[in-house]
């Protein structure tokens, strides 16, 4: 009923290549954004802010760079625990050296450094292809935990090995360190997120995301078609570490506060962030979004339902977890190998028809 | 003899020993690999999983115990007999099979003709729910693996080394696990007998056959569907020999399903349908991996293990992306 | 050689646009093309004719760049390439389409053309990243363009569909959109109306004559199809075993003794 697309006519290229062509669609992304900006930071409570909003939003980031390099490259990476390590120190480095740099220089250096260390791990996936380049990746992930583990200088010789996040603030407004309040925290990332997201949905709807998904499909074709294998390969390894980095960057500073790297960003880290990927949809902005939401909401539940509600052992919450998380991976592979957002675009059809549906 | 040679010395034939480990879980993926063209990431959870029933089996633990105890509140853990390590080896083998067997109903079967990608993700999905599965179901505390196998440093090569060194060096024999030996004799029986089956049987011609062509071979009257139990039973077993060889050397823990992990670049070495491959692949990433931990390692910190063999693999791939013993890949348009 | 190159004799001497000589190409020790030397001409339709393993496919290959001859020159556009990669070919003007579909196909109709854009486009990450701007405005112009061939192709009605849900006949014609998209100076189609049914085929003649027509593009064609082939095609090159065994106009090729006896057969 209100799902209707008829008479919503396209009068120029503009109008019809734009992000929500629908009127219902833009509409709520209206509201939703509202919501998130206006009404969300005066009810959430420092509780949900900390335990879902912010590692909602981190991990959005990330799966939103995986995403560009699987969903949208079909270069498969089991490296971004490692990459998100990099993200952390790289930030860590950078608020320690300089202090005066406010937090959103800071953030997006650290994409940039991200990225840089990116493009040099994916310089191999020019000669190596689908899971000789996943096993590849692991090369990244495993050396560059043990890189920043090893070397003192990247934890400024600190005792314990750890990173702890300084105070840092912008605007007069205290963003990380002890003192800084979840909301402004969850605010930090909102915008990062958003602004992400739209670079993402940019970047993929061009010619640059053209060459991507070009290669994804048909590297042959790809190639004969113009598109420079090594350039394209290249360039979204960049752009998805930017993704990452910039994601481990907002996970160590503004939700952990304090990171040991073989603990924070282990190989556990890239699993979860393919699920998000697989389970919320490659090749979907929206559905990366969803992923990491389903990926960070099922285990809190989870714990207050079995753990709160039930008294269970917390051990056995987190098997059963772990069996939930693999019996749904293996069930959205079969059932709908495009993830939840796949499944939102069926039902939207099916409601543009409703209640006609002949 | 010099020290430092006989140390050296030492050190290969210890990176050998721990390379037979890495082959023995290789061994697993490539025969699934060859058989349904699936690249299993679980079969390290698989080897976790035999390796944990079998001592479940071995020591009479309550299957489920905890989750019972949780949801009814009892206090039950075992059922107080031992099961002879022989008798419990052949139950777990039973249990592999019917794992196989689910598996194949209700994963492959729906996945046929999909993309490598998505298999490739579809395994690593199964690993995550197979650990949650076994820790459920024998408790995740680190248990003892007790099948008999003798362990610990041989004396008479200790004794018989001795006199290797040169007069007047500090030397004190050569250390060598005897569990190590014996992997390494298990893993020769089970190269051989794979062989001679995948060779000189009915079910491994027909094996092979699938591994060729689906279609083809279904055409000729082959069942796909027994084929894979067939082979996910074999592979289950493997991963059997895998878990009680590992689990026996450091505990069955969870750990030990990690070594899936380094049994990848042993394949991207030996390639993936290659038998031998996986062998000697195995053995040149733990030679690798021992003698640049005992040459480099002290100087950059140590631990090197964690990323050598991986590294080691993307440097050899970049000039030979087919492995070691793959065909060489002709892109055709 | 018995057939003279009668087209030159008619209309003087045309522009040459692609010419291959001497071009030999061998696998390990396979050899897959042997001694092999013809031309392009700008604006003319080029049909290579030959038994199936006759090299023909061997041949655009070589001439897209993909594969590497071990001996003879390739000049284009009166210019000598040396060891160019396949995209730096198609950024000289060269596109093609392949035996076996080649669309990405988790993409629509529409992307794939834009796709076929993407020599024609320019602008660097960072506008792409901001999009409002110069991105927006190179995207628009080469939409109007791509559109111009979706109205050329008659193919409106599928553009946002994916290719993937496409029948045969019409990916075969998207695929053609999408080399066509590129503005080609030199079209390779590689078997363009292989396994359609007569009415498809007749469309793709009426495409590939149109195209030739109104856009002047060249056009060097593989087809098994021999009515096809004479009816279109402005002069022939028959290839057998990797050698060269005729080249002249559609009739005199048709006459030619060596060619009957070698592809055409007793049939005929």
């Amino acid at each position: 009923m209100f799902y209707r697309e008829s008479g919503d006519f396209k009068k120029t290229y503009r109008d019809d290549s734009q992000t929500f062509p629908i009127k219902f669609d833009r509409r709520r992304y209206y509201v939703v954004m509202a919501i998130a900006f206006l009404v969300l930071p005066w009810f959430i409570t420092d509780y949900i802010a900390n335990a879902v909003m912010i590692p909602f939003l981190v991990w959005a980031i990330a799966a939103l760079g995986l995403n560009i390099l699987v969903g949208y490259c079909g270069q498969l990476s089991l490296g971004t625990g490692g990459f998100m390590a990099v993200g952390a120190y790289a930030t860590y480095k950078l608020m320690t050296s300089f202090p005066g740099m406010d937090m959103f220089s800071v953030v997006l250096l650290s994409g940039f450094i991200t990225a840089f260390v990116g493009m040099i791990f994916g310089l191999p996936s020019l000669r190596i292809k689908g899971f000789y380049l996943a096993v590849a990746t692991l090369a990244a992930q495993f050396f560059l935990v043990w890189l920043l583990n090893k070397v003192p200088w990247f934890y400024n010789y600190s005792a314990s090995g750890q990173i702890t996040a300084p105070e840092r603030s912008m605007f007069g407004i205290i963003i990380t360190g002890p003192y800084a309040s979840p909301v402004t925290g969850y605010l930090f990332c909102l915008i990062l997120a958003i602004g992400l997201a739209w670079v993402a949905r940019n970047l993929t709807r061009g010619r640059l995301g053209r060459s991507w998904m070009a290669i994804r499909d048909m590297d042959i074709a790809a190639e004969i078609i113009g598109v420079n294998p090594l350039m394209a390969k290249l360039s979204a390894f960049a752009v998805s570490s930017f993704f990452v980095g910039v994601a481990g960057s907002l996970f160590f500073s503004v939700y952990l506060g304090a990171a040991e790297v073989t603990e924070a960003f282990s190989i556990n880290v890239s699993f979860a962030v393919l699920f998000m990927v697989i389970i919320g949809g490659l090749g979907s902005i929206f559905g990366s979004f969803v992923g990491a939401a389903f990926m960070v909401l099922m285990p809190v539940l989870l714990k207050n339902i079995l753990v709160g509600g039930l008294g269970w052992p917390t051990d056995l919450a987190a098997h059963l977890e772990f069996i939930i998380v693999g019996a749904l991976i293996v069930i959205f592979l079969i059932v709908e190998p495009h993830g939840l957002a796949q499944m939102a675009r069926v039902l939207k059809e099916k409601l543009r028809l409703w209640p006609f549906p002949h | 003899m010099s020290a430092d040679f006989l140390y050296t010395l030492e050190v290969i034939l210890n990176g050998l020993m721990a390379g037979v480990m890495y082959s023995l879980v290789a061994l697993g993926f490539v025969l699934i690999f060859k058989a349904s063209g699936i690249f299993n990431y679980a079969q390290g959870v698989m080897a976790l999983f035999a390796a944990m029933t079998l001592v479940g089996i071995q020591t009479g633990q309550i299957p489920f115990a905890h989750l019972i105890n949780a949801i009814f509140g009892t206090e039950m853990h075992h059922f107080g007999w031992q099961v002879p390590a022989f008798l419990a080896i052949i139950l777990t083998v039973g249990v592999m099979v019917l794992f196989a067997m689910i598996v194949e109903k209700y994963i492959l079967h729906h996945l046929v003709n999909q993309e490598p990608i998505i298999l490739f993700m579809a395994t690593i999905g199964l690993a995550y729910f197979m650990e949650g599965f076994g820790d459920i179901m024998w408790g995740s505390e680190i248990k003892t693996m007790d099948v008999g196998i003798p362990s610990g440093g041989s004396l008479w090569l200790e004794e018989y080394t001795l006199g290797w060194a040169a007069e007047g060096e500090r030397y004190w024999g050569m250390y060598i696990d005897k569990l190590d030996m014996v992997a390494t004799l298990v893993a020769v029986i089970l190269v051989v007998s794979l062989t001679l089956f995948s060779q000189y049987t009915k079910t491994g011609r027909a094996l092979r056959a699938v591994a060729d062509d689906h279609q083809a071979a279904l055409s000729v009257g082959i069942s796909l569907r027994a084929i894979w139990v067939i082979v996910w039973s074999i592979a289950g077993f493997v991963a059997l020999v895998a878990g009680i060889m590992w689990g026996a050397k450091s505990g069955v823990q969870f750990s030990l399903s990690l070594i899936a992990l380094k049994a990848l670049p042993v394949l991207m070495l030996g390639g993936f349908t290659s038998i031998p491959g996986a062998i000697i692949g195995g053995l040149i990433i733990g030679v690798g991996e021992k003698l640049f931990e005992f040459a480099i390692g002290p100087m950059i910190g140590g631990a090197t293990e964690n990323w050598f063999a991986y590294v080691l693999a993307l440097m050899f791939l970049v000039f030979r992306p087919q492995g070691l013993f793959g065909e060489k890949i002709i892109e055709r348009v | 050689m018995s057939i003279q190159n009668t087209t030159a004799d008619q209309q003087g001497q045309p522009e040459v646009l692609l010419d291959l000589k001497n071009i030999s190409l061998s696998f390990g020790g396979v050899k897959a093309i042997t001694d092999i030397s013809f031309d392009i001409y700008e604006g003319e339709v080029r049909a290579i004719i030959g038994p199936n393993g006759a090299g023909k496919s061997s041949m655009l290959n070589v001439i897209n760049g993909f594969y590497h001859p071990q001996e003879g020159e390739i000049w284009f556009d009166g210019k000598q390439r040396t060891g160019m990669k396949p995209y730096e070919i198609a950024y000289q003007g060269i596109a093609r389409t392949f035996q076996n579909i080649a669309l990405f196909k988790g993409m629509s109709v529409l992307d794939n053309l834009m796709t076929g854009r993407f020599t024609h486009m320019n602008k660097n990450l960072f506008w792409q990243a901001l999009w409002k701007g110069p991105a927006e405005q190179e995207e628009i112009i080469n939409r109007e363009f791509v559109e111009h061939i979706i109205d050329f192709l008659e193919i409106q009605a599928i553009r946002k569909t994916p290719v993937g849900r496409l029948p045969y006949g019409l990916q075969k014609r998207v695929e053609l959109g999408r080399a066509l998209a590129a503005q080609p100076k030199l079209l390779l189609l590689d078997e363009p109306m292989a396994g359609m049914n007569v009415e498809e085929k007749e469309d793709m003649c009426r495409f590939i004559l149109d195209v030739n027509d109104t856009f002047g593009t060249t056009i060097a064609l593989i087809e098994h199809d021999m009515g096809v082939v004479m009816d279109i095609s402005d002069r022939v090159v028959v290839l057998d075993y990797g050698r060269k065994i005729g080249d002249g106009d559609p009739t005199a090729v048709r006459n030619d003794q060596t060619v009957i006896d070698a592809y055409l057969g007793v049939s005929h």
